[in-house]
């Protein structure tokens, strides 16, 4: 260490001073390429030039390697002592990504110009990305040489975040993610990109039945004067009506009628199923002795809701009654030559031709009776390497997890 | 029953496990001999049950994993550090380590205490999946593994110690971390592969996924010092703390940070 504070900065060995001056640097060229470029966003060439790029760049990393070695700087590329100042300037980065909000509107030009609202997409995030690949890289090779059973979970760590790193960065040019806005009964085979462009698919999708689940409704109590919901110790209180009885703010509920779907006549609920008709519950709420009944009703796009008013301060209302599963039955259609029926929720897309569909929301202003499924549709080619390298990754993590810390102290590979 | 609020329960639970856990804590540093420490251990033990047997109570009654609220997660967070700690003194018979961690599981008990929960049955349809429960708990057991290895660092940073009294506690940091990160690792793949069935891609730097990542990036900071400086005690026990800072940002600190408006992740209080 003592002759670490006298040697001269770039004097051989280098340390965690050099590696810190490299990631400074990078960063700095980063941010000045940004903002030269006028804070442009920036995009990976498509295939196959990503392709191109991804492969002469291991063609020239491996051969960097195996030409210099031996080479001090090879050394400390491949050593903590550059790869710390590295984690620590993408840690940076991604911190800005965690104060700063992201693919927002940019709220200064400074912000704009550095690009700190889209910083994936940004030259300084590209760049140290580009750096940690190599450190990567070369660290894999450095531990590869000789090869070792010893150093599986090494190269599954480190090995498995390089390929995700890399075919994330490459793939990004090729990934389509696109919207579409499917009507119950009609064909669409076009969709929307991010900057709502229509793209016309391979695939004609036809809306056969648009199905949602609800909850029961919940209530609560809202204050008269300011219509606002009630705060209990800070915070709102809700009760779900599923049960008879309970219990809000001191009132006490019992729920004398549930309605699934009701229409208003007169001055009562009855059952209907028609579009528009909503959930009603007659209801009788008890406090110090006083009892009030009435219905309560959470309303539609086409009937008002209805509140009962429990005194002159409070009233008891029923709020919209959230979805606990909507899906979507379709008839898809592929220039392949396919015709298949599926239905698709959340959390349940269907793959086809190597598109994935996805269930992404629906007209909520219409809520249970909307006819219009929202559905995402993505291509994404290089996901295989991906979850290739999250697998590698996992396997990594479980080595950790079995064997630990080595029982060296990391004396023996020291860099 | 039915039209009990569930959590009314809670104080019983949770001062029975509290009063477990004080006691074996106190029976651990004050006394050295065997069957004061046996009876410890299954007084920390009594405690850790009581909160599995309410928290499974809870999970049938609301019919939804209890992981969704802040509070939810405060009792996982107590039930697994607690466990921890008895196992790490079952493991190594570090005596003070299960006290802190029964510490801090009483500490969690109390914020619960003071901030009863109105629970919600409601799950949005995103959530349920079967990669819910497995990230979560993947997540939390991380937590309370890396919760108890910067009790080491604290250990450390207050109590100047030797030379010769460290080499011990910081193998043990390095197990936890090692044993912790692993878990971690898992946590932020199976969310990322779980994120791909929902929404279609595997990463979007959501708030909670950028603060995730940033507290990965810490303890992989803390592996790597260790790693290269074996001998270095004193910065490697900082690393350890800032990055529990990192880590208690990333569970609580992002629901208040204008980044993460609209996050699918902010827990509802
Ligand atoms: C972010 C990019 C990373 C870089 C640049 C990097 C670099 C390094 C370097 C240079 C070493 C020392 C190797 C030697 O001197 O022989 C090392 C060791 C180590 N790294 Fe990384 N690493 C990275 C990510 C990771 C990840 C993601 C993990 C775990 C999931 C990890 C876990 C380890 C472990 C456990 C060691 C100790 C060596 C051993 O177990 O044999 N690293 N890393």
């Amino acid at each position: 260490m003592s002759n670490e504070n006298n040697r001269k900065t770039w004097a051989q060995p280098w340390s965690y001073r050099e590696g810190t001056i490299v990631t400074a640097a990078i960063l700095l060229l980063g941010f000045a390429l940004q903002a030269a470029g006028g804070g442009i966003v920036l995009r990976v060439a498509a295939f196959p030039w990503n392709l191109v790029a991804g492969l002469v760049f291991l063609a020239l990393l491996i051969s960097a390697f195996v030409l210099w070695q031996k080479h001090q700087v090879m050394k400390w590329l491949g050593g903590v002592k550059a790869a710390l100042p590295a984690i620590l300037g993408f840690t940076f980065l991604v911190l800005l990504m965690g104060f700063v909000k992201q693919d927002v509107e940019p709220k200064s030009a400074l912000v704009r110009l550095l690009g700190l609202t889209h910083l994936v997409k940004t030259w300084p995030f590209i760049l140290i990305n580009l750096y940690l690949m190599i450190l990567l890289g070369i660290v894999t090779l450095r531990r590869l040489t000789p090869f070792s059973l010893k150093n599986a979970g090494f190269f599954l760590n480190h090995f498995g975040l390089f390929l995700v790193l890399f075919s994330t960065a490459l793939g990004s040019s090729d990934m389509q993610r696109l919207r579409m806005n499917c009507y119950e009964d009609q064909t669409e085979w076009r969709a929307m990109d991010n900057s709502g462009k229509t793209v016309e698919l391979p695939v004609a999708i036809k809306l056969l039945n648009f199905n949602i689940d609800e909850f029961r409704p919940k209530v609560t109590i809202i204050d008269n004067q300011s219509g606002q919901i009630v705060l209990n110790k800070g915070k709102n209180q809700f009760e779900l009506l599923d049960r008879n009885a309970l219990d809000l703010f001191g009132y006490h509920v019992d729920v004398e009628q549930f309605l699934e779907s009701s229409g208003k006549v007169g001055d009562a609920y009855f059952p209907v199923n028609e579009p528009g008709s909503a959930p009603s519950a007659k209801v009788k709420v008890t406090k110090d002795g006083t009892e009030i009944s009435g219905w309560v009703c959470s309303g539609s796009y086409v009937n008002q809701p209805e509140a009962l008013k429990l005194n002159e301060t409070h009233s008891l209302v029923m709020l919209p009654a959230e979805p606990r599963k909507f899906s979507s039955e379709l008839h898809i259609q592929t220039k392949s030559g396919k015709n298949i029926k599926t239905t698709i929720e959340v959390n349940r897309p269907f793959k086809v031709d190597g598109w994935t569909i996805y269930q992404l929301s629906y007209d909520t202003e219409m809520g249970r009776w909307s006819n219009l499924s929202v559905l995402e549709l993505v291509r994404d080619p290089w996901l295989p390497v991906v979850y290739f390298g999250i697998f590698l990754m996992m396997a990594g993590a479980g080595f950790l997890f079995i064997y630990g810390k080595p029982k060296n102290g990391g004396t023996e590979h020291v860099a | 029953m039915e039209e009990l609020n569930m959590w009314l329960d809670f104080p019983i639970y949770a001062s029975v496990a509290i009063l477990c856990w004080l006691a074996a804590s106190g029976l651990f540093l004050s006394s050295g001999k065997k069957v004061m420490n046996q009876l410890a251990a299954g007084l920390s033990f009594t405690g850790t049950a009581f909160l599995l047997i309410f928290i499974t109570i809870l999970w049938l009654h609301i019919q939804r994993p209890p992981m969704r609220t802040l509070g939810e997660t405060r009792l996982w967070y107590a039930i697994f550090l607690s466990g921890i700690g008895l196992a790490t003194y079952l493991r190594w018979k570090y005596k003070w380590l299960v006290s802190y961690s029964l510490g801090l599981s009483v500490v969690f008990l109390i914020i619960n205490l003071q901030h009863p929960e109105t629970y919600d049955k409601t799950l949005m349809p995103a959530l349920q999946s079967p990669w819910f429960i497995p990230h979560v708990i993947v997540y939390i057991f991380a937590y309370a593994l890396l919760g108890a290895s910067s009790l080491v660092a604290l250990r450390n940073l207050f109590f100047k110690p030797t030379e010769k009294t460290i080499t011990g506690p910081i193998q043990m940091a390095d197990n936890l971390v090692y044993l912790g990160f692993s878990f971690l690792t898992f946590g932020l793949l199976f969310g990322a592969l779980w994120a791909k069935e929902a929404w279609g891609h595997y990463w979007t730097w959501d708030p909670k996924e950028t603060w995730a990542f940033i507290t990965w990036m810490f303890y992989l900071v803390y592996i790597h010092y260790r790693f290269r400086h074996p001998s270095e005690h004193k910065r490697a026990m900082t690393i350890l703390a800032v990055s529990f800072a990192i880590l208690l940002i990333c569970w609580f600190g992002v629901n208040y940070l204008p980044s993460a408006q609209n996050s699918v992740h902010v827990y509802s209080e």
